[in-house]
């Protein structure tokens, strides 16, 4: 017998004279008090909670300004493969460990944890390695709930989809809360679809 | 340094006595943990989040082999290399083949406990390769050859001026450094490390069986980087971190985050399938999934101390434990410390080798009250040393102890005569002949007693 025949023989044997208990059915998402916003309003309160930045744009001819404004002062940049050419900021494409700014494509969002959903197939090293990380959102794709969210990507996985919620911190030196420890300091959200009311 | 769980009472001491900067830095860490556990709790209807996840993590536990059959059918679709570990060695050695196999010099390595269980930093120097802890706690205590403190916060026992005397000899700050520019020193040499290494090493915090997928929480990043930027990703895996369904990771990514550190979700999270597609320009060329056993069916085996199965390794048990709060975790002399490793280390260890760890708890059940699957701690505390007592593992002397205090409990002259002759006896001196306060004495200095007897202060009207 295998080892792994084994483990699942006393894994079995284990449990064979115990009560066996239904699943409890989906994860409800159970609040006190019910959530009176937005998708896009909990996904940008959430975000800024944690630390990350976001910014509402009507368009991609308003996102396409605000993006040529603020790549203003990189010296250079990596790029996600689903940003759309519109949204490329006029820098010198580099090598990620080496940039300056990075530029990734979200799949989704999710209001209640304030995550944005990124896609391996954009292009991991760009959500991780450049020190400042923008993220274009598109605000129709933003979820409800973590579960909604998961259903909606669970036809199409890649290798890895990471949530990212806020910027890289870390209070393991003496319980001080620093930033920017491995991967992006500083996160910003550039939600299209959705001026700030 | 361990000298294992046999030597909890002493080290305990020791730490409180010679270190006293200990206590203090896992004190302020943990009431921090706790505080913001506590309000994190009271954002969500706790009760019914946490009813929930009992019941499918007891539900996944009691179908587990169909639901790990699942998890290995999906991940090999995904073209993961799936492994079976019944024992640390048989866990190590899929290291030995990775190794041989890419011939890997450096591993840079994301914060598990269960690699730590398995002795995997110490194999892998063994095989020659350079080991790189990168969660910034876990690479603390590495330049200190430390074994972690906490499940989550590994170096929690260090305060900041341990830290800054660290780097300064370690890596040249300045003594007075801040902690911004300590991280930064951190992140400029872990960098490097994460460009260079062959090898990213990993645990996982949960499986999900319908979609192979593993899931797992961080806050610092170097997770998602130690999983794609190595050609090779290892991830081990305890058995027990199965869950039937995709979307139930929706409730346990939530719930772990807010027991752990009082966050709505860690800052990052990986949900894992696999290699590489054809579609996708980065990322690890091979993954694989080692299911681990060592010691974990044996405490399935057991009719009450399976429960703690459930556990997801959050650290709130120890958060608000106050006896793991005056040491910290080193002095439990195992892995998995405060009430949590209390009760799973009879069941993975053997009861002999794990006492007496669960003695080490006043059972006041604070840790019942924020366990996020509510496993009964205190219940699984009392249930292991009454099995010490049955096995005879308990010391003779325990019980001799037990028994004269029911003798003179249930005779009111002979309780107050034993009263009164033991408010004059010179403890000092003859204290450690005696059986049970022997033991503790040898540890602690004894308090004076009080000249007059409670009740006597009673009658004359105590504030």
């Amino acid at each position: 017998m295998s080892a792994r025949d084994r483990i699942l023989s006393r894994v079995r044997e284990a449990v064979a004279s115990r009560a066996t208990l239904p699943h409890p059915g989906p994860f409800g998402a159970w609040r006190p008090d019910p959530v009176e916003e937005s998708s896009v309003e909990g996904f940008v309160r959430l975000f800024r909670l944690a630390g990350g930045e976001a910014h509402l744009v009507d368009d991609e001819q308003e996102a396409s300004e605000w993006m040529v404004r603020f790549a203003d002062g990189f010296e250079s940049i990596t790029i996600g493969r689903g940003v759309p050419a519109s949204l490329h900021p006029d820098l010198p494409v580099t090598e990620a460990s080496a940039a300056a700014l990075g530029v990734s494509f979200a799949r989704g969002a999710v209001a209640e944890s304030g995550s944005l959903l990124l896609d391996a197939r954009d292009g991991r090293r760009s959500q991780l390695l450049a020190p400042v990380h923008v993220v274009i959102l598109r605000a129709d794709t933003v979820s409800g709930t973590v579960r909604e969210a998961l259903t909606s990507l669970r036809h199409d996985l890649p290798s890895a989809i990471a949530m990212h919620s806020g910027p890289s911190k870390s209070a393991d030196i003496g319980q001080v809360m620093v930033r920017g420890v491995h991967g992006p300091g500083r996160v910003i959200a550039l939600v299209v679809g959705a001026s700030e009311g | 340094m361990s000298r294992g769980p046999g030597a909890y009472r002493a080290e305990a001491a020791r730490s409180l006595r010679d270190d006293p900067g200990v206590r203090d830095s896992v004190g302020s860490a943990t009431r921090s943990f706790d505080t913001h556990r506590a309000k994190a709790y009271a954002e969500i209807d706790s009760e019914r989040w946490r009813d929930w996840a009992r019941d499918v993590k007891t539900h996944a536990l009691t179908h587990l082999a169909e639901y790990l059959e699942q998890a290995e059918t999906r991940l090999t679709e995904r073209g993961v290399q799936v492994h079976w570990a019944e024992t640390d060695r048989d866990a190590l050695a899929v290291l030995d083949a990775v190794v041989g196999r890419h011939g890997i010099r450096t591993a840079v390595k994301a914060k598990s406990m269960v690699s730590e269980e398995l002795g995997v930093n110490e194999h892998l120097e063994r095989l020659g390769v350079r080991p790189i802890e990168t969660d910034l706690g876990e690479y603390i205590i590495q330049l200190l050859g430390e074994p972690p403190s906490h499940i989550v916060g590994p170096a929690i026992h260090k305060s900041l001026d341990d830290c800054r005397v660290l780097f300064h000899e370690r890596l040249g700050t300045p003594l007075d450094a801040p902690p911004d520019r300590l991280a930064g020193a951190a992140r400029d040499a872990l960098r490097e490390a994460f460009l260079a290494a062959d090898l990213g090493i990993s645990g996982a915090n949960f499986v999900a069986a319908d979609t192979g997928t593993l899931a797992l929480i961080e806050n610092e990043g170097n997770i998602r980087l130690s999983t794609s930027l190595p050609r090779v990703h290892v991830a081990f895996v305890g058995i027990e971190k199965i869950v039937p369904h995709f979307e139930d990771l929706a409730g346990f990514l939530q719930l772990t985050a807010r027991a752990a550190t009082g966050q709505p979700i860690g800052n990052f999270v990986s949900l894992i399938q696999g290699p590489r597609t054809g579609d996708e320009i980065d990322g690890p060329e091979e993954v694989h999934v080692v299911f681990v056993d060592n010691g974990r069916t044996a405490l399935l085996e057991d009719d009450e101390a399976w429960e703690a199965l459930r556990c997801v390794r959050c650290g709130a048990c120890l958060n608000i434990c106050p006896v793991y709060r005056q040491t910290g975790g080193h002095a439990y002399g195992w892995t998995y410390s405060g009430p949590l490793g209390a009760i799973i280390a009879p069941g993975m260890l053997g009861l002999k080798q794990a006492l007496p760890l669960p003695h080490a708890s006043s059972l006041c059940g604070a840790c019942a009250d924020v366990c996020p699957v509510r496993i009964p701690i205190p219940d699984l505390l009392v249930y292991w040393r009454e099995r010490a007592v049955e096995g005879g593992l308990a010391p003779l002397s325990e019980g001799l102890g037990a028994k004269m205090y029911a003798g003179l409990a249930e005779r009111p002259g002979a309780f107050a005569a034993a009263a009164a002759l033991m408010r004059h006896t010179p403890w000092k001196a003859v204290g450690r002949a005696l059986p049970v306060l022997g033991g503790w004495m040898q540890e602690r200095s004894a308090p004076e007693p009080s000249p007059k007897a409670f009740r006597r202060l009673w009658e004359e009207g105590i504030e």
